[in-house]
């Protein structure tokens, strides 16, 4: 418990954690707006078939928020502090202060998760009100199995982002890879063209869980266990590594 | 110290190529980005012959790539600037080398020395795959037309590595730049690509290397778009060095 309050508290103190918050909280609430402003007319003329989603689509955007929360958590503990300190990393003083590594990297993760659980929810509370005002009475419904899916969406990619920084130690490649993958020009939507295996890619089947996008392979429940698969298994890749990783370098 | 102005010169651009061609990252990412090129190039040409002829010209398939592989030379730029803050290297750097104007542009030239040929190599070998897979699919295309759309792809990868490269000199932080450039290329502007106007600088890029359209409405020329976007970069270029030159390191 006292290694999780450690956790959080340094989360809470990075400068990156606001420019994530920002992303998280707002983000959704402009994309749905954005979204709402565009549909307006076909929604009211009754013509449009993806009135469900208008909220949605802000949830699936937003989740660029919990990317960077993921990867910042670890790659800043390997960010090598000025010369003038003695090129010191943050990690060496964690796992001096926490000694069992996995206790470590299982308190980051619970930081990182209850975090993203905060900013999806705040995301949510966020997307209500202003589909509401601009779609009045068409405002889509919200139900909670899908919101559920959006959480467990969100959580995942958190902890995918988290694993696969502590796999490169530096957060460009997983920024990068993953913030263009939750994209429109998704690798995973482009290699879905080319081979069926790229429906099992995590963001492709995570986004399943929420969206009912015209091209949907997987159920609510498989996409989210297909999801909850790549994210087990590379969290148990990562713990492996950080176990037995000499932890500078 | 009474250096002469052109032996003051060489020596820069040779200590921060000499910086540019020893960080690993920068080769790490190129070569990551030749990677994901050939994979995305692979896979679109591979759309292209399952639609059948004539849907895809070489070009568009050829370059269809390139929005990925900004991300490649954004990246490449960001790390070219933001490298110099961690750890403090950036204090031995000014102090060898206090004309700090001058140390920044020069910085910008030995990137752009590594950005043209890389970027050359990988916009033409995508177009030089589906030139040979397409060619007895697609119709012919003008060497003059290739030549051209290759120009232009080349400087808009250098461009874009060039902006990046100003955006890390002015946040000083590898994660909160590419987190910004990232979100606005491919999630900001593809969502919101329609309200927004023609001449930012993704959009303005496009058109370096985008085969003519058909659609002469709302569209630059070639020549406009490179303009567009070599003020682009000039600008933030310029915001960086005043920035470089007022702020304590």
């Amino acid at each position: 418990m006292r290694a999780v309050h450690a956790e959080l508290s340094k989360l809470f103190s990075l400068p990156g954690i606001w420019l994530a918050f920002l992303i998280g909280v707002l983000g959704p609430a402009a994309f749905a707006a954005l979204d709402c402003i565009a549909q307006k007319e076909d929604i009211l003329a009754g013509i449009t078939t993806r009135l469900p989603e208008v909220g949605f689509l802000g949830l699936g955007f937003g989740v660029q928020g919990v990317i960077l929360l993921g990867v910042l958590a670890v790659s800043s503990e390997y960010a090598t502090e000025s010369s003038e300190t003695g090129h010191g990393q943050q990690i060496i003083t964690s796992l001096t202060a926490v000694s069992s590594r996995l206790q470590v990297l299982l308190a980051k993760a619970a930081a990182v998760s209850l975090i993203t659980l905060l900013l999806c929810i705040m995301a949510i509370a966020a997307i209500v009100p202003v589909t509401r005002l601009i779609l009045g009475e068409f405002a889509p419904a919200m139900e909670w199995t899908r919101l559920a899916g959006a959480m467990g969406y969100w959580m995942f990619t958190a902890l995918i982002a988290f694993s696969f920084t502590v796999l490169t130690k530096n957060g460009m490649i997983p920024l990068t890879v993953l913030m263009i993958n939750s994209s429109l020009v998704s690798f995973s939507v482009l290699l879905a063209k080319v081979t069926k295996l790229a429906y099992y890619l995590p963001d492709r089947a995570g986004i399943d869980m929420f969206m009912s996008m015209s091209d949907a392979y997987h159920t609510p429940l498989a996409g989210g266990l297909v999801m909850l698969a790549w994210a087990a298994v590379l969290f148990a890749i990562a713990a492996i590594v950080f176990h037995r990783r000499d932890a500078r370098a | 110290m009474n250096i002469p102005a052109g032996r003051k010169f060489t020596r820069i651009l040779g200590a921060e190529w000499g910086k540019l061609v020893t960080l690993p990252a920068v080769w790490l990412i190129l070569a990551g980005t030749f990677v994901a090129q050939c994979v995305v190039t692979a896979a679109y040409t591979s759309v292209a012959l399952q639609e059948g002829p004539g849907m895809y010209t070489i070009l568009n398939a050829g370059l269809a790539s390139m929005k990925y592989l900004q991300a490649g030379f954004m990246m490449l730029g960001i790390t070219a600037t933001a490298s110099e803050y961690t750890g403090g290297q950036i204090r031995t750097t000014l102090t060898t080398l206090p004309w700090r104007g001058l140390q920044l542009s020069v910085k910008h030239l030995a990137l752009a020395m590594i950005a043209v040929p890389a970027a050359f190599l990988m916009a033409g070998s995508g177009v030089l795959y589906s030139l040979t897979m397409l060619r007895d699919t697609s119709a012919d295309i003008e060497p003059t037309l290739m030549a051209a759309s290759l120009a232009g792809a080349t400087g808009y990868l250098t461009l874009t590595a060039l902006l990046g490269a100003a955006a890390g000199a002015i946040l000083r932080r590898t994660a909160p730049a590419l987190v910004i450039l990232l979100g606005y290329y491919f999630i900001v502007s593809p969502l919101a690509g329609a309200v927004l106007p023609d001449y930012l600088p993704d959009a303005a890029g496009y058109y370096m290397y985008a085969p003519p359209s058909p659609d002469p409405h709302n569209t630059l020329t070639r020549m406009q778009g490179t303009g567009i976007s070599i003020l682009w970069t000039m600008l933030f270029i310029t915001a960086a060095v005043v920035l470089h030159r007022k702020r304590d390191a």
